[in-house]
């Protein structure tokens, strides 16, 4: 009656058993195609659609750049300064947005009372062009014209000072110092100032007809210098003569000369602008004019604040019939004529923009300026091919590790060890399912090269459990006790030490994983992740198989199953 | 079965002489700080001229910006890793347009750089993360070790134990300072999570023969002296002992050989550590056991 029961009991957990381990197969089936779609090419459905789950690499295997702003709240009133970081961050993710890398991060932190903004771009190719991407404001101004005679007194005093200045390099070059070098050091012409002053030869009507008349005077001798100071519209010039060819109409002069730039209105229109106090901090609002679509290029429409439509009102009733200029990072897109004082407060840029263009430039006009200053304190980028480099390296060492670990175990604990490299192998498809799918949680794990290290790291730790419970079982059969009975025995006993060694290599990566960043946060999270999925490999699939695989073969040939030991002498 | 613990001297005296090293080395090489600690610009460039300019090429076009402590070292495949204490945008543009001038095809493989308020933040956090590993490792001892057994008390347990783990961590900083002094290898934050992790890792040795130490006390008879009961369960864990340490160290070789530049020295630090770890483990905390229980006894007996 007690062997009927005793049988039961037994074909019942071998039922259990066998459901277990069909469980642990699908498991392995399931996490191998996701881990290495490339198993499954021969089904080209399944394997397409698997073939999409990536793996999230980090900025140092995928290239990229992460920086890190010091954002200055010294201005801003306390209770502000919240409000403004995260207006300052808003405004950096739609400038990285706009910038179209693959998944940009931005995120504020605190370091004492020091408040930074975090900004990481993966892939990014023109690292410099992205940094100004991310400071940098477009400017937008409107200027009036100003008086002409007004620009040219503000020059006054400066043309002043170039002539004195133009008289002593002239008292110098009487004094016989060499003219090529003092061209190069003082000339103001940037043409000719780096061939020591030389023109090369020239027919006569070349020039501005005050220094023509100079050069092809027919008492300048070749090899002398100009005995005055000649003055052109560009301002001062030392003139001399190198060189002479041709008769009549072919007459070429070759000279050089020294220039010293006269400011003046005529010469630099730009400056013929005052600004209106006017600029894009007085915009509401910025849009494409869609109306004028189709019709040449698209105009960009502005609507000012009140402060702004006061004072374009102002700025246009003065400048009836007059242009008015628009400039943008201070270069000119549009100077229309004022028809009549315009009090709506809106106004129409239309410069040869595209669709493209407008719409950028409309996007960045609405967003301002940054509410907070902020300055690069730190920065960290990886060319993408250094990243590929390291990321090979990784994966050999990986692939290295893991086939040494799996040669060890083989040849040290025989077909238990061969159940551990099955359960290895399984941990490491595990881990790749871990982070394919995470990808679809709030909680993505980004795979760094140093989570790579800790991914190796963990393989050699996980393995650990499988050496405790075999050491464990060695020591049980070293006693003479049965083979089914010593691996029951093995599991049991080695329990209490697996779960201490866990704990202890938790701790540390829970500390790390809390305070580090970047490298440190990528190792531990890797490490604690692998030590914790391991625990579960090594301890519940191995236990499973072998309980599967277990049978009266194994009391009979133990040796197959794992090494001996021989047991310590008392 | 090895008499481990009757020559225990042999061990000390090979620990005492390590120990007693790393920390004149330390003392007097000190450690090379890496950017992260001190802040400053580590910037790696590839030169697209074969050959590619010289190390001291490169040091002449820089020495107009006086750059400090401006180290070049040359790497793989036509690059230079240049190194200077600087750590702000417009150095780093000037640097790289001397470059330019050099040969107009170079490329910036990496450019990191850390300011002085991160760097704080760096020392900062690695200063909490270490007093926390710390005081988390001994909490946790105390907590493995609270049932005590009769002839050693619990605080004796994790005093030896935290002297083989800062035996480990010592002799480690000492191999640095060496790899620091003859071929200028940086400490950084990466070390620093390789101490944390040996921290981790380490102590766990030791509190698998501690755990079977305490076993074999409660099932001794009087007849064992606590020498034989201790070596006995050295002999019973070593196996273990060496083996999961053995499957640890065979990937971090993987890692120090395969792994390449950047997390070579990483895998370095951690597999001393855990070298050592394991040495000190078998040959180093249960003789301390052993000592101070001899010592113990022989003061019982005089005041007796």
């Amino acid at each position: 009656m007690l062997d009927f029961f005793d049988i039961l009991i037994r074909m019942k957990q071998q039922v259990k058993i066998r459901w277990q381990f069909g469980g642990v197969l699908l498991l392995a089936l399931i996490c191998g195609v996701i881990a290495y779609p490339q198993a499954v090419k021969f089904f080209p459905f399944l394997h397409d659609a698997v073939a999409k789950l990536h793996v999230n690499e980090g900025l140092d295997l995928q290239g990229g750049i992460h920086l890190e702003y010091k954002a200055d709240v010294s201005q801003l009133d306390s209770s502000k300064v919240n409000d403004a970081l995260s207006a300052a961050e808003s405004v950096i993710e739609r400038r990285v947005n706009a910038f179209g890398v693959g998944e940009p991060l931005v995120q504020l932190s605190q370091s004492g009372s020091e408040h930074r903004i975090i900004v990481e771009l993966p892939g990014v190719k023109d690292i410099d062009q992205a940094k100004k991407m991310i400071k940098e404001t477009p400017f937008l101004d409107f200027r009036e014209q100003s008086d002409a005679t007004e620009v040219d007194q503000q020059f006054t005093a400066e043309n002043e000072k170039t002539k004195q200045q133009a008289d002593a390099i002239f008292a110098m070059v009487k004094g016989g110092q060499d003219f090529a070098t003092l061209a190069s050091q003082y000339s103001q012409d940037p043409g000719s100032k780096e061939k020591g002053g030389d023109l090369d030869f020239a027919k006569q009507g070349t020039y501005v007809s005050a220094f023509d008349d100079v050069v092809f005077d027919k008492d300048f001798q070749t090899g002398t210098i100009w005995p005055e100071l000649v003055e052109s519209p560009y301002g001062w010039h030392i003139i001399k003569k190198t060189g002479e060819q041709g008769e009549g109409d072919d007459r070429e002069v070759r000279v050089s000369h020294i220039l010293f730039i006269k400011k003046s209105s005529a010469l630099y229109p730009d400056l013929a602008w005052k600004t209106t106090g006017l600029s894009g901090k007085n915009l509401k609002n910025a849009y494409v004019d869609y109306r004028s679509q189709g019709v040449g290029s698209p105009q960009i429409a502005l609507q000012f604040d009140d402060e702004g439509t006061q004072l374009f009102a102002d700025i246009t009733k003065r400048n009836i019939g007059k242009p008015v200029a628009i400039f943008l990072d201070n270069e000119i897109i549009s100077q229309p004529t004022v028809q009549s004082e315009i009090v709506a407060g809106q106004a129409v840029i239309t410069g040869n923009f595209t669709m493209q263009t407008a719409n950028e430039l409309v996007k960045r006009l609405n967003e301002g300026a940054l509410p907070v200053p902020i300055t690069l304190v730190g920065q960290q980028s990886v060319d993408a091919s250094l990243g590929q480099d390291a990321f090979e390296k990784s994966l050999l060492a990986g692939i290295v590790g893991l086939g040494a670990v799996a040669v060890f175990m083989l040849v040290y604990y025989r077909l238990l060890g061969a159940v551990a490299v099955f359960a290895l192998l399984l941990y490491t498809a595990m881990l790749l399912t871990f982070f394919k799918l995470s990808v679809f949680t709030p909680f993505a794990i980004t795979v760094t090269l140093s989570g790579i290290a800790g991914f190796i790291l963990s393989i050699g730790i996980a393995v650990d459990a499988n050496v405790l419970i075999f050491e464990r079982t060695r020591e049980e059969l070293s006693y003479g006790k049965g083979v089914h009975k010593a691996i029951q025995e093995g599991f049991r006993r080695a329990w209490p030490s697996i779960r201490d060694g866990h704990v202890s290599t938790l701790i540390t990566t829970f500390v790390l994983a809390g305070l580090g960043t970047g490298f440190v946060k990528g190792f531990a999270i890797i490490l604690a992740l692998g030590v914790a999925l391991s625990l579960f490999t090594a301890v519940v699939l191995v236990r499973i198989t072998t309980m599967f695989m277990a049978g009266d073969w194994m009391e009979r040939h133990p040796k197959l199953l794992v090494s001996p030991k021989k047991p310590l002498e008392e | 079965m090895l008499n481990i613990i009757q020559k225990r001297k042999y061990a000390y005296w090979f620990s005492g002489v390590l120990t007693v090293a790393s920390i004149a080395l330390i003392a007097w090489w000190g450690l090379v700080l890496g950017i992260d600690f001190k802040g400053g610009t580590l910037m790696e460039v590839q030169f697209s001229q074969d050959p590619e300019p010289q190390v001291s090429d490169v040091e002449q076009s820089l020495s107009a910006l006086q750059l400090k402590s401006l180290t070049l070292q040359p790497t793989d495949g036509n690059s230079i890793m240049l190194r200077y204490l600087a750590s702000d945008e417009d150095t780093n543009d000037q640097v790289l347009e001397r470059l330019r001038t050099l040969d107009d095809g170079v490329v910036q493989l990496r450019t990191d750089f850390v300011g002085g308020s991160v760097s704080d933040q760096i020392k900062r956090n690695a200063g909490i993360g270490i007093s926390l590993s710390v005081l988390a490792i001994a909490l946790y001892i105390a907590w493995a070790f609270r049932r005590v057994s009769g002839v050693v008390t619990s605080w004796e347990y994790g005093v030896g134990a935290v002297i083989a783990l800062a035996h480990d961590i010592i002799i480690t900083l000492g191999l640095f300072a060496i790899l620091g002094h003859f071929y200028s290898v940086e400490v950084g934050v990466p070390f620093i999570a390789a101490l944390l992790t040996i921290l981790g890792y380490s102590v766990n040795d030791t509190i698998v023969v501690y755990d079977r130490i305490r076993e074999n006390l409660l099932r001794s008879t009087k007849k064992m002296s606590f020498e034989a009961i201790v070596n006995r369960s050295l002999n019973e864990t070593l196996g273990r002992s060496i083996n999961t340490s053995m499957t640890v160290i065979i990937t971090l070789i993987a890692i120090v050989l395969y792994g390449g530049e950047s997390i070579r020295y990483f895998g370095v630090a951690l597999l001393a550590g855990v070298t050592f770890g394991t040495y000190s483990s078998i040959f180093i905390a249960s003789a301390l056991l052993v000592t101070w229980h001899t010592y113990k006894s022989h003061r019982h007996e005089r005041q007796d």
